[in-house]
């Protein structure tokens, strides 16, 4: 069942049109990958989705029209972003990062810390440093309180930009296997951008090839790596 | 770094340092009326009412992040309120203080819009011209009727009469003579309740899932958004909030005074300005920042205010301030405050922590269910 569908989804900054009426689908329970060149228009892609930039097009999550939803309401849809480059609260301490993340649940004190614990027990790096401000973490602490923060909110989607963006590659290959398994044991339903096509295709359900603001491909992963002029020109394998 | 002590926050150690400072300012706030000189009690009130400013500005500033430059309107808005209320209709002072309240969120919530699509200097530019224009609106021919246009309104505080009772606790008798004899330690515990009521709201607010929402909107706006934080009526929100509580220091001056006029400094930009840099002296985003800065600054501005007699200057200071002809004590503070944005641009409750963070450490409380023992050492990096 479609989750996330967006229908000639069109959307820029001021005059400028990024995206071009792009179409995009994401099943319940499918990792889909979005990939593409610097400028591609990936992150414009999520903020569309998110809401955090004017769009025009259909988009519709969980059988709800959210194109015209503010972003907080989106949220509370149970989408969750993790913008590019992290944007964290840096005077805000870690642990007041995470719930900032659960501003929207009302399901009371007691959940919000079971959750909390979980994901420190998850990244313990993060429990290390729960009463330090976020702004002094390194930057890869920084992405790792970003989706766990995130996940805070109990998404049903999680937009994922480029999670993997300053971390060392154990800790890229831990994160996605958080993803995974969140993915395969709770259902969790992803969009992931991600510069690594390698890594990425490793778990996609599903690959969206973006060029220009443009679909140029779109299948499984095992579909796209099999044409030999994609792989060449966008995998770089 | 090693630090010679260690203080578990919530432990008994920082309980004990919380009850002394505790203590200490109980003792002082019952001390300055009953043992102090009017003239004392007279300067401690005005800096009463500007930390009630301050701390309603820094709400919006320190915690939100949304400048505004026009918050003499909001304390306008109640010196007028109570004025208008108390002179022509002879309401009761304190009746007066819900309905500033109220007059003073709605205004401030409609500021908040331009705010939902400006920032920074155009934000500055808007809320300084509404503090720009609150004076000349009370001053129009049109508003003259409500308002006594530029001579203002008098009678606008409590009436005191021989008839008054005295209220005395145990034959003692903090509140002064109601009887129209000495009436300032009356005024002082207005102003000190209007304090502490700020303080509560703000603190309320700064420690519960809205201040968060605050403080990240302050930190990021666009992450706050997509955490589910709702812009427009969290700003408006903070707008209507930070300027309710401005307006309760604005009905105590006409309280105090007895009368309100529109170029009175409070209700001028000057006045938004002092709230300002007192806000950001003390410390912007901190809860005892405004306290602190305000207190500073009327500390300075009153031993300061006959120094434009060179003779009533100490000799040490003559060179430096002789050639002044009007009291330097805002000067002073200017000064104080480019010195500090140097070293401390967090203010002195910034510094205060910085330094104390030299010989204390101070262990934060783990939060959240269960503890955190011996985390699980990190994997290796490749
Ligand atoms: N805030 C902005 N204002 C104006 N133009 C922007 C803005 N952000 C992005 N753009 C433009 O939109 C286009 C697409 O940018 P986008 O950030 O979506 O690319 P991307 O695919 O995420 O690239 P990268 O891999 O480098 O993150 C670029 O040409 C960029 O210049
Ligand atoms: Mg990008």
């Amino acid at each position: 069942m479609s989750l996330l569908r967006a229908h000639g989804l069109t959307a820029g900054y001021g005059p400028v049109t990024v995206l071009n009426g792009i179409d995009l689908e994401v099943n319940e329970g499918e990792i889909v990958v979005i990939l593409g060149a610097n400028g591609a228009g990936k992150t414009t892609t999520m903020r569309a989705v998110s809401g955090t930039i004017p769009r025009s097009g259909a988009v519709e999550f969980d059988g709800h029209d959210i194109s015209r939803t503010s972003p907080d309401a989106i949220v509370r849809h149970g989408v969750a972003q993790v913008p590019q480059g992290r944007g964290t609260f840096p005077e805000l301490s870690v642990e007041d990062n995470l719930r900032a993340g659960a501003i929207t649940r009302r399901d009371g004190a007691g959940a919000v810390a079971a959750d909390l614990q979980r994901w420190f027990e998850q990244f313990p790096r993060l429990a290390e440093r729960r009463s330090q401000r976020a702004g002094s973490l390194s930057g890869g602490e920084q992405q790792m309180l970003a989706i766990a923060r995130a996940l805070m909110s109990r998404p049903k989607l999680l937009l994922c930009d480029e999670p993997s963006l300053g971390l060392a590659p154990l800790i890229t290959k831990e994160l996605f296997e958080v993803i995974e398994r969140l993915n395969r044991e709770e259902g969790l339903s992803v969009l992931l951008v991600e510069q690594n096509a390698n890594l990425a295709m490793h778990m996609a359900s599903r690959v969206y090839l973006l060029e220009t603001g443009r679909i140029v491909a779109s299948g499984s992963a095992a579909e796209l790596s099999a044409d030999d002029t994609i792989r060449k020109a966008y995998l770089g394998f | 770094m090693s630090v010679p002590f260690t203080l578990r926050s919530g432990g008994p150690g920082s309980w004990a340092l919380r009850l002394a400072a505790g203590a200490v300012l109980v003792y002082l706030m019952f001390w300055i009326p009953t043992q102090a000189s009017n003239g004392v009690i007279d300067t401690c009130i005005t800096a009463l009412t500007l930390m009630a400013a301050a701390m309603a500005l820094n709400l919006l500033l320190g915690y939100t992040g949304q400048i505004s430059i026009g918050h003499s309107a909001f304390f306008g808005i109640g010196a007028y309120t109570t004025g208008i209320l108390v002179s022509k209709y002879g309401w009761s002072p304190f009746q007066t203080l819900a309905v500033a309240f109220v007059v003073a969120f709605v205004v401030g919530a409609l500021v908040s819009l331009p705010a939902l699509r400006i920032k920074g200097v155009y934000l500055a530019l808007v809320t300084l011209s509404l503090g720009l224009v609150f004076p000349q609106l009370i001053k129009a021919p049109k508003m003259e009727w409500l308002t006594g246009g530029a001579r203002g309104l008098d009678k606008t505080g409590f009436k005191f009469t021989k008839k008054n009772p005295t209220y005395e606790i145990f034959g003692w008798n903090p509140w002064g003579n109601l009887r129209g004899e000495n009436v300032k330690p009356f005024l002082y515990w207005i102003a000190m309740i209007i304090v502490i009521i700020v303080y509560v709201v703000c603190r309320g607010v700064v420690k519960s899932r809205a201040g968060r929402s605050l403080i990240a909107i302050r930190d990021n706006e666009t992450a706050a958004a997509v955490m589910g934080v709702n812009l427009a009526v969290t700003k408006g929100l903070a707008f209507g909030l930070s300027a309710a509580l401005c307006s309760l220091p604005g009905c105590l001056s006409a309280i105090r005074t007895g009368n309100v006029t529109p170029d009175s400094t409070n209700l001028t930009v000057l006045g938004a300005i002092t709230f300002l840099i007192v806000m950001v002296v003390g410390g912007a985003g901190s809860l005892w920042g405004p306290i602190i800065g305000s207190a500073l600054y009327v500390f300075v501005t009153d031993r300061t205010g006959d120094w434009s007699d060179k003779e009533a200057i100490p000799a040490v200071l003559r060179p430096f301030f002789g050639w002044s002809h009007t009291p330097p004590g805002s000067g002073i503070f200017a000064v104080v405050l480019i010195a500090l944005m140097f070293v401390a641009p967090f203010g002195i409750v910034g510094m205060w922590h910085r330094v104390i963070g030299r010989f204390v450490k101070v262990v934060p409380r783990p939060a959240g269910t269960g503890t955190i023992d011996a985390p699980a050492t990190a994997p290796a990096e490749a």
